[in-house]
């Protein structure tokens, strides 16, 4: 079962080596948001600070809301690819093989985890580049975070194209739940900045808790209650659009 | 047997629209018995239950009713060590287009339990056997139609199964194409493979084939050899355009030499024996009947002769 999910892992790993056009492509939007959008938010009230504060300090919020867009959009739409697989047969011919099912979706999860560390990473360095300070328990933690946020959403996107199986409906169900969902999590700007209804209603978005943890983490605040929650919340997240994902697979005969 | 089944069946749950759903019986009801290193063809029209039929024999789909063995093991509760013994290859061909062919027959290969030097040796034996060594690390969306075949044939052999199946394998290849992967196949059952074909090709399953079943709706019409089958037809047929065919077809069926004749379209088809020699006496007998005739044709019985027979209607009309 292990050696199959490496297999598959391996596999797709070399499909991404081959080609790493596509997952760098999809760093260019966080980058220029971390460009073009960042330093507009020096003179806002963020970070603790009332008014007037540096770059470092604007990304110090802004660059975990960026992070969680890639870890969020990025992941999404692996799934993609699959719904190809399930007509051009090499889905049907993965089932009658004897591959251990779960390892086709496992292998691929993976695989999306260590894209997104990866990328992840390079947001980082360009923030570090532009003036970011951080220590290295955050770097690992967000990492971490990241990770959970990623297995999330692309178990989702999985599960997603092997139930819907059409391109048009799936990028039309992606796109009606990611506004919303980044927008009400606070990525751009914190929902502090916001009116009170704003506030009680990013409190049932899972990703405003994964938001906040960042910036609690970028901030040193270890201590901070939205860490533990971010990370409990994904991780049940996470087991459960799997689960959901591996049983699709199974399922993969009409 | 490598291959024995009864009393297949398979009925899908189709939607149709504002919570209305429709039961389609895809497979009413199949026997199959296949011995071992023959070849073995599911001749019939599309849509008639060939590859759902292989599909459950795969372990794809499991059947709505009926049991099935194939290389000693039930499809159902073995399906495991079904997988073990089969070769499977989809019409879609299954083939990765995004990864260079090589890659995917490496993974298949290691899949099967192959080690990684192992997984190598037999890729390339396979890419030799197929001549895809030169292409072998070009992307697949690359490779032509022809080349995505044997490709998928490739992958399709790479645990050595004693069955394979193919599903319409030449459906979309060129007659070169074609030709080259009946080759194929014949080389597959000198070896000992056993292979299980479907395939809408009339001459494909005369060909190719040691035995066949005809399917037609999800039901087995016909099942022989291509010789036994044709010859329960007759070894000739005249095809005829004739105005008044009512007339003729009465007529030529008092005739001793005919032996049948169906009415199909507007052509009428009369099954005949020796058919050089009773030509002549066959025209006497319409001109004798006043019948005048805008067409003829003498041709050797076919298996769309059988389909015929079976289903009151052509191949060629079915699909």
């Amino acid at each position: 079962m292990f050696r199959h999910t490496m297999l598959f892992l391996g596999y797709e790993l070399g499909n991404v080596r081959r080609n790493p056009v596509w997952p760098l492509f999809g760093l260019m939007q966080p980058i220029l948001y971390l460009l073009l959008f960042a330093p507009l938010l020096t003179g806002l009230p963020i970070g603790g600070k009332p008014s007037g504060g540096t770059l470092a300090n604007a990304l110090l919020v802004f660059t975990p809301g960026v992070m969680m867009m890639v870890a969020l959009f990025g992941s999404l739409f692996t799934g993609f690819s699959m719904i190809n697989e399930t007509r051009n047969g090499v889905l049907e011919r993965l089932a009658v093989s004897p591959a251990w099912r779960p390892a086709i979706i496992l292998g691929r999860v993976l695989k999306d985890m260590i894209v997104l560390i990866l990328q992840a990473i390079l947001v980082m360095g360009v923030a570090v580049l532009m003036g970011l300070r951080l220590s290295l328990p955050a770097v690992l933690l967000m990492l971490l975070l990241m990770a959970a946020t990623g297995l999330f959403a692309s178990s989702l996107s999985y599960g997603l194209a092997l139930s819907i199986r059409d391109e048009g409906g799936m990028s039309q169900v992606v796109q009606l739940f990611t506004l919303p969902l980044m927008l009400l999590a606070g990525m751009m700007l914190p929902i502090s900045l916001g009116p009170d209804w704003m506030q009680t209603a990013a409190r049932f978005n899972p990703l405003y808790y994964s938001v906040e943890a960042g910036r609690a983490l970028f901030a040193d605040n270890f201590s901070d209650g939205s860490i533990p929650l971010a990370f409990g919340l994904f991780l049940v997240l996470a087991v459960l659009s799997l689960g959901w994902a591996v049983r699709s697979m199974k399922r993969i005969a009409g | 047997m490598i291959i024995e089944a009864h009393g297949l069946r398979k009925t899908f749950t189709a939607k149709r629209g504002r919570g209305r759903t429709e039961e389609v019986e895809a497979v009413r009801g199949i026997d199959l018995a296949v011995d071992e290193g023959e070849v073995f063809a599911c001749l019939g029209p599309n849509g008639a239950g060939k590859t759902t039929t292989v599909r459950m024999l795969a372990t794809f789909t499991a059947p709505t009713s009926g049991t099935a063995r194939v290389a000693g093991h039930d499809v159902v509760n073995e399906a495991g060590k079904v997988r073990e013994k089969i070769g499977y290859v989809s019409q879609a061909g299954g083939v990765d287009d995004n990864a260079p062919g090589r890659e995917s027959l490496l993974l298949a290969a290691r899949i099967t339990g192959l080690s990684r030097k192992q997984a190598l040796v037999r890729a390339d034996e396979l890419l030799e056997t197929f001549s895809l060594t030169e292409i072998a690390n070009r992307p697949a969306k690359t490779l032509s139609g022809g080349q995505k075949r044997r490709f998928a044939l490739a992958i399709g052999l790479v645990n050595r199964p004693p069955l394979i199946f193919l599903d319409e394998p030449t459906t979309g290849l060129d007659p070169q194409n074609r030709a080259n992967l009946w080759d194929e196949v014949r080389a597959l059952r000198d070896q000992g493979t056993s292979v299980l074909l479907t395939t809408h090709y009339l001459d494909e399953a005369d060909a190719l084939c040691d035995r066949l079943v005809i399917i037609d709706h999800g039901l087995i019409v016909a099942e022989g050899t291509p010789g036994e089958l044709k010859k329960e037809v007759a070894g000739d047929v005249v095809t005829l355009r004739i105005d008044d065919q009512a007339a003729a077809q009465e007529l030529l069926s008092a005739q001793p030499y005919i032996k049948e004749t169906q009415a199909e379209g507007d052509a009428l088809r009369a099954y005949l024996d020796d058919g050089e020699h009773n030509l002549p006496a066959l025209l006497r007998a319409l001109e004798a009947g006043g019948l005048a005739i805008r067409s003829i044709s003498l041709d050797r019985a076919t298996l769309d002769d059988v389909f015929l027979r079976h289903t009151g209607r052509s191949l060629r009309d079915a699909a």
